[in-house]
């Protein structure tokens, strides 16, 4: 490796989909000097085995990168935003118990 | 004319065969020189797209020596690692070994433009089972010729490079002409359509599309005397590297003849 600092050194990260239709699943990178080779390299690495429907190659520096804490994970209670916020695990397990202590009783509830 | 309307005689069988074994013995051997850059190639990157593409040589080479052997009633094995160096029939611009980086680039750049130039013709080849595997190949022979071209230009960018490539390319041009070094029969060949075109012409279209490249980068293109140059034993013609190469590549198969696994 006789090209391990400078150009070569950008990193370039790669999407891969696997069939027409599907997300493009980040795959992880690869290191080449210029969107030309990046290509190639993504190529080898990620779809020589006929394993990838499509690639998106990406030079690291071009992405906007949001990881600010306070942003992303404010010290407050979301748990209201997401589908299960509301528990209903409590409830449930009060319901099973009453089926359990009195079977047959449960169907009619 | 077509082979439909003209059925094989022994001559145009051997013609045939001749021919593939030529262009199998080429992508073998490159296939093989090439993959002895894994793990040394200038990085990591390229050490892998580089072993890639020789594997993908050695796929074709493979393929073509099991035409090869429906052809002839062979073992595609044992024509592949059965052989003695002097009976194999790559062109002479695969007798060097792969030396450094930038005359890998030349040599494999002067091939790439002519396995393409070969394989647009072969794939119109009036022997239907080289046509369709022609047409196979030049999917992925596609790529390889993008990659090295991206390397070419890439080396030539800079005096360094360009010295470098230069050099290996004033020693190349003769033995890269040898790829189209006429085959015996060849005009039975060509009448049956099974080539649909002489070497010489396909000879011309490489060279057509090789010399601006070179003209355009300042890089070596063929003296008048490369030109001239007699190719008749250019398929023959044999040397210590490679001597030392096939001892290489035949060494597995050669510790336990007919093996299978």
């Amino acid at each position: 490796m006789t090209d391990g600092g400078g150009p070569a050194d950008r990193v370039w990260e790669v999407f891969r989909q696997e069939a027409e239709g599907d997300p493009m699943i980040h795959s992880g990178n690869v290191r080449a000097p210029d969107e030309e080779l990046a290509m190639h390299y993504a190529r080898e690495f990620y779809g020589r085995r006929q394993e990838s429907n499509r690639l998106w190659v990406v030079a690291r520096d071009a992405i906007t990168e949001l990881d600010d804490p306070d942003l992303l994970k404010p010290p407050f209670d979301r748990s209201f935003k997401r589908p299960g916020g509301y528990l209903i695990k409590h409830k449930l397990e009060a319901a099973k118990a009453r089926a359990g202590a009195q079977p047959g009783e449960a169907e009619d509830e | 004319m077509s082979v439909a309307d003209v059925p094989p005689t022994e001559a145009s069988r051997e013609a045939l065969a001749q021919l593939l074994l030529g262009i199998a013995d080429d992508e073998f051997v490159i296939g093989f020189w090439d993959s002895e850059w894994t793990g040394i190639a200038p990085m990591l990157e390229e050490d892998v797209a580089t072993s890639s593409i020789s594997q993908d040589e050695i796929g074709h080479a493979r393929a073509l020596y099991e035409l090869l052997a429906e052809l002839t009633g062979d073992d595609a094995d044992a024509i592949a690692f059965g052989r003695e160096p002097d009976a194999y029939r790559h062109a002479a611009l695969m007798n060097h070994p792969r030396t450094d980086w930038a005359f890998t680039i030349a040599r494999r750049y002067l091939y790439e433009i002519a396995d393409a130039v070969r394989l647009e013709a072969l794939a119109r080849s009036s022997y239907a089972p080289l046509a369709q595997l022609a047409a196979k190949m030049r999917r992925e022979e596609r790529y390889h010729l993008m990659h090295l071209d991206t390397w070419l230009r890439r080396l030539a960018a800079d005096d360094n490079g360009t010295e470098r490539l230069a050099a290996a390319l004033r020693g190349l041009w003769t033995d890269a002409l040898a790829i189209f070094a006429p085959i015996a029969d060849e005009a039975l060949l060509v009448q049956r359509g099974e080539l649909p075109e002489p070497m010489a012409a396909l000879r011309a279209r490489w060279l057509e599309q090789v010399t601006p490249v070179m003209a355009e980068l300042g890089l070596p293109g063929p003296t008048p005397e490369d030109l001239s140059a007699g190719i008749d034993d250019g398929r023959t013609r044999r040397t210590d590297d490679f001597r030392w190469l096939h001892g290489e590549f035949t060494m597995v198969a050669a510790s336990e003849r007919g093996a299978t696994w």
